[in-house]
């Protein structure tokens, strides 16, 4: 990773009296500190990356604290690191993304949740559910349930989330259940302020070791353990769970001054609503809300008597849960019924079963509920109609604007090396047919999006290859499986590759390497070139290939799209069985850009020599048919009016965001397209030689230019 | 419980476009607040969409400081509601109808702060025509939707002074003076990053004092075209002049100097013999010079045809060094290399031999299925001097090219088209005109060009040609065409014009059939 986070990293020394500021991952990650954890792991990506990034660039702390980060390959070597707590009185914390993550996780975690944990175990997960999220649509609820693990969902801001984070600790002590807590992708992102309290010297530490040793046969996940380890969950460690929170207030309650109704809300949700309820008029900016409610900031288990007593005595009850299925809810309702309390329980029927509850959603569904269930006696006639008149307003400036407003997807980023990629991948389409592309997950899924649609599935991290295993022989040509180095280190080495070639399959193989875990923010893989300290590394996908036992191997830069078509068409076509790989290599342009920019900047202030490359086009070349666009889509090469008169439409134009990687030039020069692309090398600094060569260059030229007008009349 | 307060948070959302620095921006919001001592709340969804897609930064800033509240903690939402909006911070026009059509613009509260220019998405830039959003209803979305709307290109204001948009747009936020922090606030939030001071106060201070006037600018995209290197002969313009209406002389004008200097005088006057043509045809069907205007428009690109003469003298054209230097950036005193990009093949080699000659080689390489397999790249190096004559010596085989196999073709089609647009006009003045749009089908080079041709072919002889030989009711010929044109521009494949046509011509053997 190219950024250096040294400036949070100060942060996360604050002590008591001091106020921190800043982002709703940082506050957790300080929270961390302040429950005396001893070991921290993980695997980046968004929205909890930062957590990771933080701890990398504190090792100066974690010295002085004894506690140990560790950059895990994988979300499910995170899930087993938790094993420290299972015999020792030690804390530990892992992160990942969710649902994602947890999937990968889930091994672990079943074994973790089983065994059961001495020390409080902490999995913080990203919730990446909703606008923005890059992932499959699923809640993390449902592993918390299955593997009896606490759940907490704090309200989305620091003092609580942070209060929160020590309280998981205590409450996965107090229940010996591992316990997850959940932040949704806003919530990681959100900045503002809590008290900040002094960091905590954990008992058992790298500073001061376990000293012994224990065996104990019933934390091992064997028969007949397994057996009792079922039974103590429900017997004694939800139980345990159950009391501690009830005892310990994690959950709150807001009275209000309507009897008749009251709500229940998931902590994660709890601003949105109070915005809805005040746009209603029925709450105020500080949380007061004339409708009682009952936050869970721990969402699971649920404590029975808590909904009872809530719910007792009114009319009804709106439960506002984000997700599918609405287990919260189906858990009140049983409750209520087993305890014959006779509340109504609204939810669904007013929310959308799917999707993420946005202000929108949530003002729709609080409305739902209160044009039904709201008591005579609040008046709320006329503030539904004002509710009303918003959306219909609306839908008046949607009809200015008409349908076309342009979508804007992600795409591959200015001169990013993995363009041109698909770019060659659709010139060899246009010679051999369309092929069948297994995706998988990276920047790289972005080909799927427009100008590429390249890519027919996307089965899960670094089972690009894995996911072709079934379709391959059955397919009337090769299949090309995609992984980039980020998935071939997660697992696709293992699930991919030793697979297919134990299997003996004929497959093609594009390695996608540009050295860092680019997606999630720029990690390091184990085949970065260097280490976080600068030291060089010696692990290499090739020398892994070669282990493996792969014989047709071939690395392509990226930018040379002539010699990727080439190799393409050779894996493609060639006589020869098995595993045919080909490692397209190009460092990520943003990485590489953050790397060199300093230093020529460095270089020309010194005074020294330099070369910028830029590419154009010829304006009075192009005829505006932008087929070149759709075989880059770089995010420089775009379009312009035609200073043209007699041309309407707009010409291609490269912007000064242009890198100079070349790839439009290639492209154009690999697909035939047109002559209008030009490089551009700037001398900046130049020197005597230069002048020279430019003044005699020039001179020449303007005597070999066209002259003026000897047209006659 | 306490009696329910008024008072509310200002919020506040910035849309922006992955890596263009709107959470820089949001940054400082934020910064400028935490400094002024009122409770602030920010959150984004980057994400994905950090790469190119649309990113909104969603802050609130509760207007009684910390100070004030004495222990109360406001609850900020993370979401923006629809109708719940002060001021909406736009990077980029479409973004700012994106947010109009989201909800979060609304005419009783929210003020718009807007840069007009356009960052086209994929879509528009990816259309093989023209594809670009109307911009007039962003324009009038905003006037009508906003409690007040401050909009200018604030993009091209910041590449003219050298700083960045967002300092920009930083500065009108505080000039616009919706948000309890005070101008000292906002700069020390700049200072405090630490990062491009200078340039930055630069960009705030322009941005606070930027007088923003409420009539939309009209920006003159058709700037003034650049020196071609011949002028025009008089007694060319006299003739185009005398000879046509109005509505057809600026583009012809153009159109004369352009062929003159593609070729020479004679064939720019043959370009206007021909044009007489249809006018005349056009006047004979009471039409008023419309039909004939569009198809000098189209005849001028068909006859200035780019074949590899024509891209040499363009590429070698005396203006071209200075257009070059100004467009990537190079300093006075710095030395430019120019490498050009061509693959000639085939295609070129026979546009440029004499016409028996090309066409007995073009039919043998497409037996032989060479023409897409001949092509050599050349990285030629334009500002070196034997680049610069070999593109010189291109530019020359001018003198020859009448005598070309390229020539003789284009001559050919073009004659058939105009043809095609006489008889139209006997028949119906729509239909001649959508008939002069199909030109603009047969554009771009290689693959391009014969796939546009080819379109072009199938259009003329599945529908053209049928209707004005009789087997199709002018209306229904009409829309025809249009169609068949727009499907052939929806999708590099052609596949959309296949089923278009087979509709079509499904159609007319219904209505034959009646």
């Amino acid at each position: 990773m190219e950024r250096s986070f040294k400036k949070e990293v100060t942060t996360l020394r604050l002590g008591d009296g001091d106020m921190f500021h800043g982002e709703g991952i940082l506050g957790v990650t300080k929270a961390l500190l302040q429950s005396g954890v001893s070991y921290v792991g993980g695997y980046q990506g968004a929205p909890i990356s930062h957590l990771m990034d933080v701890l990398s660039d504190a090792e100066p702390l974690l010295d002085d604290l004894g506690i140990h980060f560790e950059v895990c390959a994988n979300e499910a070597s995170a899930a087993a690191m938790l094993a420290a707590s299972v015999n020792y009185p030690i804390r530990g914390a892992v992160t990942w993304k969710s649902v994602v993550g947890t999937n990968v996780a889930s091994d672990g975690l079943s074994n973790l949740a089983s065994a059961g944990v001495k020390g409080g175990a902490l999995i913080v997960v990203g919730e990446d559910y909703g606008e923005g999220s890059s992932i499959i649509q699923e809640r993390t609820h449902a592993f918390a349930m299955k593997s009896s693990m606490c759940l907490l969902d704090p309200r989305p801001e620091l003092p609580t989330i942070t209060r929160m984070v020590e309280e998981a600790f205590n409450l996965s002590e107090a229940s010996n259940m591992p316990a997850m807590l959940e932040l949704r992708i806003r919530a990681c992102h959100v900045y503002g302020h809590f008290d900040a309290k002094d960091n905590v010297h954990p008992l058992y530490s790298r500073n001061n070791k376990i000293p012994e040793a224990e065996f104990d046969f019933s934390r091992v996940c064997l028969p007949p353990a397994t057996y009792s380890q079922e039974k103590h969950k429900i017997e004694h460690r939800l139980p345990a769970a159950i009391k501690y929170i009830a005892e310990n207030n994690l959950n709150e309650r807001f009275d209000g001054d309507v009897p008749e109704v009251g709500i229940i809300v998931q902590g994660g949700v709890y601003n949105t609503l109070m915005r809805a309820l005040r746009q209603f008029g029925l709450a105020d900016s500080y949380g007061n809300c004339r409708i009682s409610t009952l936050v869970m900031n721990v969402t699971y288990p649920i404590v029975p008597d808590e909904i009872a007593e809530f719910c007792v005595g009114k009319d009804s009850v709106l439960v506002v849960e984000e997700g599918q299925p609405e287990f919260i809810e189906q858990a009140i309702n049983a409750i209520l019924r087993k305890k014959d309390v006779n509340t109504k329980i609204i939810g669904k029927d007013v929310f959308p079963m799917a999707g993420e509850y946005t202000s929108e959603v949530m003002l729709k569904g609080v409305h739902g509920f209160l044009a039904k269930h709201a008591p005579s006696g609040l008046n709320i006639d006329t503030v539904l109609e004002e509710i009303d008149q918003l959306f219909s307003d609306r839908d008046d400036a949607r009809e200015i604007l008409g349908d076309g407003l342009p979508l804007r997807t992600p795409s591959f980023c200015t001169g990013c090396p993995e363009r041109p990629i698909f770019s060659a991948l659709k010139i060899m389409e246009k010679e051999l047919g369309p092929a069948h592309i297994s995706a998988d997950i990276g920047c790289h899924t972005f080909a799927a999006l427009p100008p590429f649609n390249v890519g027919n599935t996307v089965m899960g991290y670094g089972l690009g290859l894995a996911s072709s295993a079934g379709l391959a022989p059955n397919f009337h040509k090769r299949v090309i499986s995609i992984m980039g180095d980020g998935g071939f280190w997660h697992n696709g080495m293992s699930s991919g590759v030793a697979a297919a070639q134990a299997n003996g399959n004929d497959a093609v193989l594009l390695v996608v390497k540009n050295g860092y875990t680019s997606a999630t923010g720029w990690q390091l893989l184990p085949s970065s070139l260097r280490d976080r300290s600068g030291n060089k590394r010696d692990m290499s996908i090739e020398k892994v290939l070669r282990g493996f036992g792969v014989r047709w191997l071939k690395t392509v830069r990226t930018y040379s799209i002539a010699s990727m078509v080439k190799t393409l068409r050779k894996a493609m076509t060639t006589a020869e069985g098995g595993l045919k790989v080909i490692i397209a290599d190009g460092e990520c342009q943003l990485a590489r850009q953050r790397r060199i920019r300093p230093e020529v900047a460095k270089r020309l202030k010194e005074g020294k020599r330099d070369v910028r490359t830029r590419f154009g086009v010829d304006e009075d070349v192009c005829t505006g048919d932008h087929s070149c666009i759709r075989l880059s889509g770089c995010p420089s090469l775009t379009i312009k009016p035609s200073s043209d008169p007699l041309r309407t439409d707009p010409v291609a134009h490269v912007n000064n965001d242009c890198v100079g990687c070349g790839v439009c030039g290639e492209v154009s020069h690999a697909a035939v397209l047109c002559p209008s692309f030009f490089e551009a090398r700037i001398v900046r600094n130049p020197n005597l030689f230069d002048r020279l060569l430019w003044k005699t260059r020039i001179g020449v030229i303007a005597l070999l230019s066209p002259k003026m007008p000897t047209v006659a009349s | 419980m306490s009696k329910l307060d008024d008072i509310r948070p200002i919020t506040l959302q910035v849309s922006a476009i992955g890596g263009e620095g709107g959470g820089v921006l949001a940054t400082w919001i934020v910064a400028a607040a935490q400094r002024a001592g009122y409770p602030v709340q920010s959150t984004s969804i980057p994400g994905v969409a950090q790469r190119t897609g649309a990113t909104v930064y969603y802050i609130e800033v509760f207007p009684v400081s910390i100070a004030d509240l004495g222990g109360k903690r406001p609850v900020m939402a993370l979401y923006p509601g629809v109708g719940d909006i002060d001021i909406m911070l736009a990077s980029e026009f479409a973004e700012a109808g994106r947010a109009i059509s989201n909800g979060f613009v609304t005419p009783d509260r929210t003020h718009l702060i807007a840069s007009t220019h356009r960052v086209y998405a994929i879509g528009e830039r990816s259309d093989m025509a023209d594809g670009r959003y109307d911009v007039e209803r962003l324009h009038m979305a905003a006037r009508e939707r906003t409690k007040h709307a401050y909009l200018a290109d604030l993009r091209q204001v910041a590449q003219g002074r050298g700083v960045s948009l967002n300092a920009i747009l930083f500065g009108v936020l505080a000039g616009v003076g919706q948000l309890p922090m005070a101008v000292e606030d906002y700069k020390g939030a700049i200072e405090d990053s630490g990062i491009a001071i200078g340039p930055n106060i630069e960009g705030f201070e322009i941005g606070l004092n930027f007088s923003f006037s409420d009539e939309p600018e009209k920006v003159d995209h058709n700037s003034k075209e650049h020196d071609v290197g011949y002028t025009m002969p008089e007694k060319l313009r006299a003739r185009v002049h005398s000879e046509f209406p109005e509505v057809c002389q600026t583009i012809f004008l153009e159109a004369v100097t352009r062929l003159t200097g593609y070729q020479d005088i004679a064939y720019a006057e043959g370009y206007l013999d021909r044009l007489s043509a249809v006018l005349n045809a056009e006047n004979m069907a009471g039409g008023d010079g419309d039909v004939t205007a569009e198809a000098g428009r189209q005849l001028a690109l068909r006859m200035s045809y780019e074949d590899v003469i024509r891209v040499a003298q363009l590429k070698s054209a005396g203006d071209r060094m200075d257009r070059i230097r100004e467009e990537v950036g190079a300093k006075e005193g710095e030395p430019i290399v120019v490498v050009d990009y061509l693959k000639p093949g085939i295609d070129e080699l026979c546009s440029v031999l004499p016409a028996g000659l090309g066409r007995w080689l073009m039919s043998l390489a497409e037996r032989q299925g060479w023409r897409d397999r001949s092509n050599f790249g050349l990285h030629l190096k334009s500002t070196t001097v034997t680049g610069y004559l070999r593109l010189r010596l291109l530019a020359g085989l001018r003198r020859w090219r009448r005598g070309t196999y390229r020539y003789s073709e284009e001559q050919a089609s073009i004659e058939t088209w105009l043809e095609d647009v006489k008889v139209a006009l006997t028949v119906d003045q729509r239909l001649a005109m959508e008939t002069v749009e199909c030109a603009r089908l047969i554009k771009g080079y290689g693959d391009t060009h014969r796939r546009g041709t080819e379109n072009y072919t199938a259009i003329r002889e599945q529908v053209i040609a049928p209707a004005l030989g009789g087997a199709m009711a002018a209306d229904l010929a009409t829309d025809a065409v249009a169609n068949a044109r727009a499907a052939a521009l929806s999708d590099p494949e052609g596949t959309r014009l296949g089923d278009v046509l087979a509709e079509i011509s499904k159609a007319t053997m219904g209505s034959a059939a009646e």
